[in-house]
């Protein structure tokens, strides 16, 4: 790798500019999430009973005595063997905000269309905490644009992200965020899909400081070049369970 | 919470979808944010910085175990302290799910800190963490990368996050980033400190989409919510893997 090599003196200079333009950046960032704050919300009026390891829970039920919840659409259909790598990899930088978030009146639960024997065999062989529902008896991953019909597949479009686009996969990923007030109605505030929850995987924020970044090169250029669950990478040593 | 506005889920997509317009310009100024500092130059590193590991002494050059980068989480944890900082824990408890990951991409993390090393072991103990973490306390390193200062500094104006600022602590936090090339040489590519970490803290970054966000205005800092993960009042009750209702 050939790259320009300064003084301390020269690099300071440099670095302060590209600073200047970060610390814009932050702000921006902090102007964003006060414009979602503002966002309207909607009213949740179907009742979504899941299946959880302490029976059958409402929407309502999965906020745990909190106000605030979120919930990770993550991909593992009735008949896959293991959850998506990539949500998996979302999964592996959660566990250790949850006791966080719980203390800023959040909590957070997996969501899934897989059977819970498949998600609780599963979440034990990727050693983490965080909470999973299975909505296989639910219109909820339908409603919220993660699960398609084998006749939207059929079709060859679904509507995803906000927008009509060709068909990948019956699951797809995404992350919702829902509000209940003191009178126990629930509604739902937010949802965001595609590359609007990567902020949440600190891996690719460390690998945007570094001098090779992301470097997904193909064939897909996203996380599905490299991201593997993490036991099966080979020969690395660590786990992240 | 004060009321809020409802409205139809038409109305919701509607006004969803011109955020997520904004929401994407962000993304891409953030994609040639990153881009940019890929084309900073480096600094050639030529001190001998000589570390305390738990397997042994080890240069900074050892410390890229075969990688080519090396990303060094400035952990505050000084000499004298009885504990690490509780921010820095609070984003450390990103750090184990990272590594792994970024092993597979030519990337080696650890956190560095001045105290010995067997009170860095202890807290990494007492906290459950896997990532590595080495002591700097034999050399100049934190001293050089401003996230470490003499006593007498307390309290008054010194360099730190590229500028004079007076800070109230002797160890400040910070993050910095190496690259060692097939010579063996190590460069200095990066380093980011103060609200360059924010970006860092899964936690606050789940926070900000949800409707109270951080909720930290009243507070007398930003962070005086966090504890140590094994020292919020409620720690024993935290929720399980199987949950518990309220």
């Amino acid at each position: 790798m050939q790259h320009e090599i300064v003084s301390r003196e020269e690099w300071t200079a440099a670095r302060k500019v590209h600073l200047m333009k970060e610390k814009e950046l932050t702000r921006l960032r902090d102007k964003l999430s006060a414009e979602r704050r503002a966002l309207p919300w909607v009213k949740i009026d179907k009742t979504y009973v899941f299946n959880t390891p302490n029976g059958k829970r409402t929407l309502a039920d999965l906020f745990e005595g909190r106000s605030q919840l979120i919930v990770q659409h993550f991909m593992f259909g009735p008949d896959w063997d293991a959850g998506c790598s990539g949500c998996s990899f979302s999964a592996d930088h959660i566990e250790g905000a949850l006791v966080h978030l719980e203390h800023r009146d959040v909590s957070f639960v997996r969501i899934s269309r897989a059977p819970l024997a498949k998600l609780e065999a599963y979440r034990k062989r990727m050693g983490w905490r965080g909470r999973w529902a299975s909505s296989f008896d639910s219109d909820f991953n339908y409603d919220f644009h993660v699960s398609f019909t084998p006749e939207q597949a059929a079709q060859g479009k679904v509507y995803y992200n906000y927008e009509v686009r060709d068909f990948q996969s019956e699951e797809l990923s995404g992350l919702s965020v829902f509000y209940k007030n003191a009178k126990g109605d629930v509604f739902h505030t937010y949802s965001t899909f595609g590359r609007g929850d990567e902020l949440v995987d600190t891996s690719y924020m460390l690998l945007d400081l570094t001098p090779l970044g992301r470097n997904e090169t193909g064939p897909n250029y996203n996380l599905a070049d490299w991201v593997r669950r993490h036991d099966e990478y080979g020969g690395s040593a660590g786990s992240a369970a | 919470m004060q009321s809020h506005r409802i409205v139809s889920a038409d109305e919701w997509t509607k006004a969803r979808k011109a955020f997520l317009a904004k929401e994407k310009e962000f993304t891409q100024a953030r994609d040639r944010l990153s881009a940019e500092r890929r084309a900073l130059p480096w600094v050639k590193v030529d001190k001998a910085y000589v570390f305390d590991t738990p397997q042994g002494k080890k240069t900074l050059a050892e410390l890229f175990d075969g990688r080519s980068q090396l990303i060094v989480y400035h952990f505050m944890l000084g000499p004298g302290w009885e504990e690490g900082c509780q921010s820095c824990s609070y984003l450390a408890d990103h750090f184990d799910g990272a590594t792994i990951h970024l092993a597979q991409r030519d990337v080696t993390f650890l956190a560095v800190s001045r105290a010995p090393l067997a009170k860095i072991e202890a807290f990494k103990r007492r906290m459950g963490w896997k990532f590595p973490w080495v002591s700097s306390s034999g050399n100049d390193f934190n001293f050089d990368f401003h996230v470490s200062f003499k006593e007498d500094e307390v309290g008054k104006n010194v360099e730190y996050n590229y500028e004079r600022q007076e800070i109230d602590s002797d160890e400040m936090p910070g993050a910095s980033v190496f690259y060692k090339d097939e010579t063996g040489a190590v460069f200095h590519t990066y380093s980011a400190y103060a609200r360059g970490l924010d970006i860092l803290v899964g936690a606050y970054n789940f926070l900000d989409l949800t409707p109270k966000g951080r909720d930290e205005d009243q507070l007398p800092w930003t962070m005086a919510w966090v504890r140590h993960h094994d020292k919020y009042e409620d720690s024993k009750h935290t929720s399980t893997c199987c949950g518990s209702e309220a």
